[in-house]
């Protein structure tokens, strides 16, 4: 009877580790969130409405037109339509807790209430635009290099984000849009350090673009990514799920009838 | 599961093979044909067109069945019951026994066969010895080399591609992986090159000039255990090592703020050429990198 029971583990190990190389990651795809203003201009009217919804929501710590808040909120005067675009698109503002690290999360406007705060936050001063990324323009190859090169340090290699110091992390980046992606670099959020236009060129930014877009589903030879944390989680499965069937694989060959 | 039980079961099933319901032939009929049939499948997969996933299983299928059908085959059909075969004893006869023993007192005790014996000792000792002087194939001494790296007076920085770093590269809040120029894969010279604000860097005596416009420029190897300083939290203007968490305060000579790293980072003294350039002063002034046997 045990024996019996013995073969049937080892069948549903045996399968497992099967249905976990076969199955590829299905959890990866994520409902892009609204990407903010499009490229329709924004008028004055637009100015007008953001001035508004700033007045309700965005005052208590960015101060009276941007001007700042001590100890609360930076001041937002030259910061640019690309910086307001970025933290409202990706839902990181408003904040939910001041001088907390600001999270994705669910987007608090729609996008042409996103499109009216970033035209009145890009009138406070001058400050960079949002970016036109094409990703096809990018080079998938030199892509990688840059990404290895400038990105991966803090947000990984596989762009799964990381720890970095006082409680703070670099994000994953699989669910930023292309956009998104090029106004962090351009803006450089948080903790970021900025890449400006005479660091990587807008070639060079298409190029990262593409690659990070890529990483969100990548070439997984192996069938299942886990993760995409690398070596340890994928040792653990082999060594866990692997060795324990073969183990009983051989109990039950060895086993007199 | 001992012996008895597999002795009992024997009994239940003097046929020696066959299980509860089907018999073994059937069972390792089966196994063959879905071997067979995942073979065929499998060559099918590839050609059209191939699927990696698919053909894992496939091919597991395949071999699997086969090796299921021979177990079965061995432990059902092959024999009928367990045989037993007698070893016998492992030790000599004691009269062979005597006579090895006689003869090897027979060549030792003799006085001149003894003091041979000694010398096997002493080619054994030399051998020894002769392996100690191996230890210079570790090649020459590494001199000064640790001491001082490629940066030379006037040697532009170089982003990775190559490129000259100018004035205008980077924006306050910027930073990037700097080399010398013509020695841009001198590893032990490559800088983390930050800018912050004009006025904001508290300079260390007698670096008053070493970082002109907001830039500066530190060794990118930890001098914990030498990993790149690659990660820039740019908001608290510090520099971390992702090996350890060591963090590095850029604005205070890279003085070690938290983590196993104590000494700070080795600065390059940087200046503005005439033409915009950032260029090295001189090279750093002192060695970079971990500790070492003979650093001061």
């Amino acid at each position: 009877m045990r024996r019996r029971v013995l073969v049937l583990l080892a069948l549903a190990g045996g399968s497992l580790a099967v249905a976990l190389l076969t199955v590829g990651p299905s959890g990866a795809q994520v409902r892009p969130p609204p990407t903010a203003t499009g490229n329709q201009p924004a008028g004055p009217a637009d100015v007008e409405g953001g001035r508004q919804l700033y007045a309700i929501a965005c005052t208590t710590c960015h101060g009276a037109e941007g001007a700042g808040v001590e100890d609360r909120g930076p001041s937002l005067v030259g910061v640019g339509a690309a910086s307001a675009d970025f933290y409202l698109s990706t839902g990181r503002m408003p904040l939910d807790r001041p001088r907390s690290q600001a999270e994705r999360k669910r987007v608090a406007y729609t996008p042409v209430q996103i499109r009216q705060l970033v035209a009145f936050v890009a009138s406070l001063g001058p400050g960079p635009a949002i970016p036109r990324v094409d990703a096809r323009q990018g080079n998938l190859p030199e892509g990688n290099r840059l990404y290895a090169n400038n990105c991966a340090p803090c947000h990984s290699s596989a762009g799964a984000g990381g720890a970095l110091g006082h409680a703070v992390y670099a994000p994953p980046l699989n669910r930023a849009t292309p956009v998104q992606v090029a106004e962090a670099m351009r803006v450089g959020p948080g903790a970021m350090p900025i890449f400006g236009p005479e660091t990587l060129d807008d070639e060079q930014v298409a190029s990262i673009v593409r690659y990070v877009d890529y990483l969100r589903h990548p070439d997984d030879r192996g069938g299942l990514g886990l993760g995409h944390l690398g070596a340890i989680p994928e040792g653990f499965v082999a060594w866990v799920v692997g060795l324990g069937v073969m183990l009983m694989a051989v109990r039950w060959i060895g086993t007199k009838d | 599961m001992g012996a008895s039980t597999a002795a009992k079961r024997g009994a239940e099933r003097p046929d020696g093979g066959a299980a509860e319901g089907m018999p073994a032939e059937r069972r390792i009929a089966i196994l063959l044909l879905a071997a067979t049939a995942a073979a065929l499948g499998l060559a099918g997969v590839y050609i059209a067109g191939g699927q990696p996933q698919a053909e894992g299983a496939l091919l597991g299928i395949s071999l699997g069945g086969i090796g299921m059908a021979l177990i079965l085959w061995a432990r059902g059909l092959s024999t009928e019951g367990t045989v037993m075969g007698d070893r016998g004893t492992l030790a000599g006869e004691d009269e062979d026994v005597e006579a090895v023993e006689e003869a090897v007192e027979e060549i030792t005790d003799e006085p001149g066969r003894r003091s041979v014996l000694k010398l096997f000792w002493v080619a054994g000792g030399a051998l020894v010895l002769s392996a100690v002087f191996p230890i210079r194939s570790l090649g020459p001494a590494p001199g000064r080399a640790l001491l001082t790296t490629a940066w030379r007076p006037g040697a532009r920085l170089v982003d990775e591609e190559g490129r000259p770093v100018r004035v205008e590269t980077l924006e306050v809040g910027g930073f990037l992986t700097a080399f010398p120029q013509d020695a841009e894969h001198a590893a032990d010279s490559q800088v983390v090159v930050v800018r912050v604000a004009d006025g904001e860097i508290r300079p260390r005596p007698g670096r008053e000039n070493w970082s002109p416009q907001g830039y500066i420029a530190y060794s990118k190897i930890c001098p914990h255990v030498g990993c790149p300083v690659g990660l820039y939290q740019q908001d608290t203007r510090e520099l971390l090592c992702p090996c350890h968490q060591s963090t590095f305060d850029v604005l205070d000579g890279a003085r070690p703020s938290f983590g196993p790293a104590t000494r700070s980072l080795p600065q390059l003294p940087l200046s503005v050429d005439r033409e915009g350039f950032l260029t090295a002063q001189a090279d750093f002034d002192e060695p970079v990198g971990p500790g070492f046997w003979n650093r001061d």
